[in-house]
């Protein structure tokens, strides 16, 4: 996924207007995946998702010294949450390498046991007994029903989580930490003694 | 995970091309501080390390891309960005077989064997993901990318005019 282009920068003025605008650009970023990411089969999606996490979290990390405590937070939120959209990857990756992993198994032991009929009209069930990969399917389908399990069950806690900070105004929380600092008040002249 | 180190000097007047230049310089240090041993298959945090390390400059060239030189910035991010794959070339089955050693320890014996099976896939992967970054690491340092780090990071700081070197 390409990063969107951030406009405006500038490398004679100050780190923290230049901060800002890459910070809301990859905040929005991040943000618009949302309602697609909530459908648990949006596996590019989930994917790109965690992409401009990542983004905003190193953006976040380099920055964090013209921001303070607030970005430095930020980065710590979007971190657990790269965190978790990379664990649900893990599992998307992993799934399909098991199940070809599988396909492979079958295919060998099917050439394997063919070609052990040599020339016979027919083949015998003894021969299932001597497949090659017969004590592996046990395994890898246990494997698979672990991944998907935990797929599962990691989604479901990227909905919540994400809901989670969205309820708690993540965004405009951030937006406010990165802020600059409201003009100090004028400072009022003394009142002469009565 | 090693933590980033911190880049001095920073604060929210600082000017952004001396930001870039010194998130640059501090970023590309940390990479080729753990490029040390990092093919020795024993010690997998050692990849990642520089993995991680790796990923920090790709983002600090990333962020600060409009501080630097275009072509040269085009140049030294694909490089890195070549050096980052090759890592994650190595990283991923690491983690894989990391990963299917935890359940296959889990599971009775008789099961572990097919899950073992997948591991041993995703170790010839491993031996050939060493050899890739060996050679991403060579091709580094025939294409001098740190010293092209320190150049490209230095091309952000502002250019003292002649006359202030004089009187300076």
């Amino acid at each position: 996924m390409k990063a969107r282009r951030v406009k405006g920068l500038n490398p004679e003025t100050q780190l923290d207007e230049n901060a800002r605008r890459i910070v809301g650009v990859r905040l929005a970023e991040l943000r618009a995946f949302a309602p697609k990411a909530f459908d648990a089969s949006e596996v590019e999606t989930l994917h790109d998702m965690r992409i401009a996490a990542k983004r905003l979290r190193y953006v976040l990390e380099i920055t964090s010294p013209a921001f303070g405590p607030a970005a430095m937070a930020a980065a710590n939120t979007t971190k657990d949450l790269q965190d978790l959209l990379g664990e649900i990857h893990d599992c998307d990756v992993m799934l399909p390498r098991v199940r070809a992993h599988v396909k492979r198994l079958r295919a060998e032991d099917t050439e394997r046991l063919r070609a052990s009929a040599g020339g016979a009209d027919d083949l015998s069930p003894k021969a299932a007994r001597y497949a090659p990969n017969r004590l592996r399917y046990r395994g890898l389908e246990a494997l698979h029903a672990y991944l998907s399990a935990r797929r599962a069950v990691l989604f479901d806690r990227f909905v919540r989580e994400w809901e989670a900070l969205e309820a708690r105004g993540f965004a405009a929380e951030l937006e406010a930490g990165l802020s600059p600092a409201p003009p100090a008040p004028a400072a009022q002249p003394a009142e002469a003694p009565l | 995970m090693a933590k980033a180190a911190p880049i001095p000097g920073l604060d929210s007047d600082t000017r952004f091309g001396d930001a870039a230049a010194a998130a640059v310089e501090v970023r590309a240090g940390e990479v080729f501080a753990h490029s040390e041993n990092v093919l020795d298959m024993s010690d997998i945090e050692r990849v990642h390390d520089m993995r991680v390390a790796t990923r920090r400059l790709r983002a600090a060239l990333e962020v600060f891309a409009t501080c630097f030189p275009k072509k040269e910035h085009r140049r030294v991010l694909k490089d890195v960005k070549a050096l980052a794959d090759a890592l994650g070339e190595r990283r991923d089955p690491d983690v894989a077989i990391e990963e299917l050693t935890k359940v296959a320890k889990k599971l009775p014996k008789a099961d572990a064997a097919g899950v073992a099976s997948l591991a041993a896939e995703h170790r010839i992967e491993q031996e050939g993901g060493n050899e890739w970054l060996a050679a991403a690491l060579e091709r580094a340092r025939d294409t001098g990318l740190e010293e092209r780090l320190a150049q490209l990071a230095a091309s952000a700081r502002p250019v003292r005019a002649e006359s202030d070197e004089a009187a300076g």
